[in-house]
């Protein structure tokens, strides 16, 4: 056999071993060590109390879907929890100086920050929805031309508009000042669609339980929860968690008990 | 068969030293083309003035994170022609100073440089900690960019001594750190009013010495209603009258204050236990109690947030409303008041949170209902009226 042959073997060795080496590492791989993850024996979360409905702060206790959603968490994983309501601008320094675990606090995945933080997978989407009557469905944007399009004057539902625009042919604007008085707009058949994000349209649907609507994502907002990134064995649990809680259907009740 | 394969094979050899050259080449491009980029080149363009009728229209800017100088200058031709005078800048020193007497002043050229030729004044903000001026931990825990040990307090003095020996002319307010009166802006740590007018005193005897022109701004005092005790922080009121009894009062010129609007209108009653745009009339009377009121305030953050689910929000179309009547209500029963300026003028990127709800320009650089606003306002236009329609009723 050539030298370039053994050469060309060599190296053909090389990289099927270190393919099956991954794999094997992959599979092989510990499992994740709760007193490792939350060296206090408690899972401490920190939440900023003041995005209902996700979470919310009477005085007494914090509240609210992120906090049902934390306590689900922390029974699957099986430790006991306590939350820290802190501030939107001392989360993520509580978080890295170690003085929480995890964050549940209605946190949108944050790519400059993943250097420091691991998130776990999406637990509710917010994103902008083009909303329209159920009979009158607008499957495609490009029928959205000459409609009468509602939304709240000064939102993200109005640079979306705009973007929308951009892109295809001008509609008729239905400025509002509340979001919900764009899908009373549509409800009233004033409106042809309405953009509203997805938990304006789960709260109005509450309150209108026999309107029915067509939606159709336009953007996406997904909420997510963040681990340090040295503390890949919390991530692990409440992650695994997590995907324990979507299964089991027990996500989607929490999700239906607030919105 | 067997030969053609040899032969093939041969020649796929023979080839392998140019594919080796070829991969070596691309590899360099590769690398080269990720860590070099052009400098970039960027006009001042002609020398502009500020066409305003409200000279207490004021922005706070956020551009020590800009990275393309020509965001940065945008930024600030957008400031200039929405009529505002003066912008509230930071200057990180952890920035500027991140090896002991080692100073990078680039990013901070590059700022200076287009807000003087957007005629705009500048105060500037300093604050933020280089690791080298912190421990790495403090019981345990890692520090925080906000900690500052008492023994780097003649550091933090020799830093702002600097930035105001080096911007003599275009740089003559100096706000010296921000809202300690919360433990999160001090590190973590229980807040420490007397700690802080050391802070006061070292830093202005500094930067005296380097122009003593410049003036210095004491706090920027945050509104928050937490009691002596609380590991949160202090009132604001608690903690001037803790600065007036630590001597504070020969070390500022002026105070900086923060006054957000809450959920509440900007004329609403102040109140010493809700969060109002008019609670800091109760700090005013403090300084004039401390027979200290012929000094001015500056109100170096302001405005009102339009998240959707935050609690402390309110709708877009009363931010426009409640923004405005709040630049009037100052100007017309404030003359202590110099400089009215709104948090925050843009961010670089999303925040991807309710903060993101406080900016009068996007990221990408769409100008929010709320600029044409304070433009209309602040350059005496009449634009008609924005708007929003009337509810629709049921027919």
């Amino acid at each position: 056999m050539s030298v370039r042959k053994r050469l060309a073997l060599s190296l053909g060795l090389v990289v099927i071993s270190s393919s099956l080496l991954f794999l094997f590492a992959s599979w092989t791989e510990r499992p994740a060590d709760k007193s490792k993850a939350f060296p206090r024996g408690v899972i401490v979360v920190g939440v900023d109390a003041s995005i209902p409905p996700f979470a919310s702060d009477d005085g007494q206790a914090v509240y609210g879907l992120d906090i049902d959603l934390a306590n689900a968490i922390a029974g699957t994983i099986d430790l006991p929890i306590r939350f820290l309501n802190i501030g939107y601008y001392g989360l993520y320094d509580a978080l890295i100086s170690g003085e929480v675990d995890i964050l549940i606090s209605a946190l949108r995945v944050e790519e400059a920050r993943m250097d420091d933080v691991r998130y776990t997978r999406h637990y509710f989407d917010n994103g902008l929805l083009l909303v329209t009557p159920v009979e009158k469905p607008i499957t495609s944007l490009d029928r959205l031309a000459g409609q009468r399009v509602a939304y709240e004057f000064g939102s993200r539902a109005e640079t979306e508009l705009r973007v929308l625009e951009d892109k295809n042919e001008a509609v008729t604007r239905l400025p509002y000042e509340l979001p919900t008085y764009a899908l009373d707009s549509l409800r009233l058949e004033y409106a042809d669609a309405a953009i509203v994000d997805a938990i304006t349209l789960r709260l109005y649907q509450r309150r209108f339980a026999d309107w029915r609507s067509a939606q159709r994502s336009l953007t996406r907002d997904p909420y997510a929860i963040a681990a340090r990134h040295d503390n890949r064995d919390a991530w692990r649990l409440v992650d695994g968690a997590l995907a324990a809680l979507k299964e089991n259907g027990e996500l989607d009740k929490i999700i239906a008990l607030w919105l | 068969m067997l030969n053609s394969f040899r032969c093939k094979s041969r020649r796929f050899f023979k080839l392998l030293p140019r594919a080796g050259w070829l991969l070596l080449l691309t590899t360099v491009y590769i690398v080269f083309s990720s860590t070099w980029s052009p400098v970039e080149y960027v006009e001042l363009g002609e020398a502009q003035i500020v066409q305003t009728t409200k000279p207490q229209v004021c922005v706070h800017t956020l551009l020590e994170n800009e990275v393309q100088e020509l965001k940065i200058k945008r930024s600030l031709e957008l400031v200039r022609e929405m009529g505002a005078t003066t912008i509230v800048q930071f200057f990180p020193w952890a920035y500027f100073e991140p090896s002991d007497d080692k100073y990078n002043w680039t990013q901070a050229d590059i700022i200076v440089r287009h807000a003087k030729n957007q005629g705009l004044r500048i105060i500037a903000r300093l604050g933020l900690v280089p690791d080298w001026a912190r421990p790495a931990t403090s019981e345990g825990r890692a520090t925080t960019l906000n900690y500052l040990p008492e023994a780097s307090f003649d550091d933090f003095a020799e830093y702002a001594s600097q930035l105001a020996a080096r911007y003599l002319e275009e740089i003559r307010h100096f706000i010296i750190w921000n809202e300690p009166n919360l433990s999160f802006e001090w590190g973590y740590r229980p807040v420490d009013p007397a700690a802080y007018v050391r802070l006061l005193e070292l830093s202005y005897r500094a930067i005296k010495d380097a122009n003593p022109q410049a003036l210095v701004l004491a706090g920027a005092l945050a509104p928050t209603n937490e009691m002596p005790g609380s590991p949160a922080g202090l009132n604001e009121f608690s903690y001037l009258r803790e600065m007036y009894s630590s001597g504070a009062a020969p070390y500022f010129d002026a105070l900086a204050v923060h006054s957000y609007g809450s959920t509440e209108p900007a004329d609403a009653e102040p109140s010493a236990d809700r969060l109002n745009f008019r609670r800091l009339e109760f700090l005013r009377q403090i300084m004039v109690e401390a027979d200290d009121d012929a000094k001015p305030v500056f109100i170096t953050e302001s405005g009102w947030n339009d998240h959707p689910r935050w609690s402390g929000a309110v709708r877009p179309s009363q931010r426009l409303q409640y923004t405005i009547k709040a630049f009037e209500f100052a100007e017309s029963n404030w003359s202590w008041a110099e400089q009215l300026c709104i948090w925050a003028f843009r961010y670089p990127a999303p925040l991807n949170g309710y903060p993101d709800n406080f900016t009068l320009v996007s990221p990408e650089f769409d100008l929010k209902p709320i600029y044409y606003a304070i433009q209309d306002y602040a350059r005496g236009w009449e634009r008609g009226a924005t708007g929003w329609l009337p509810p629709p009723e049921e027919p």
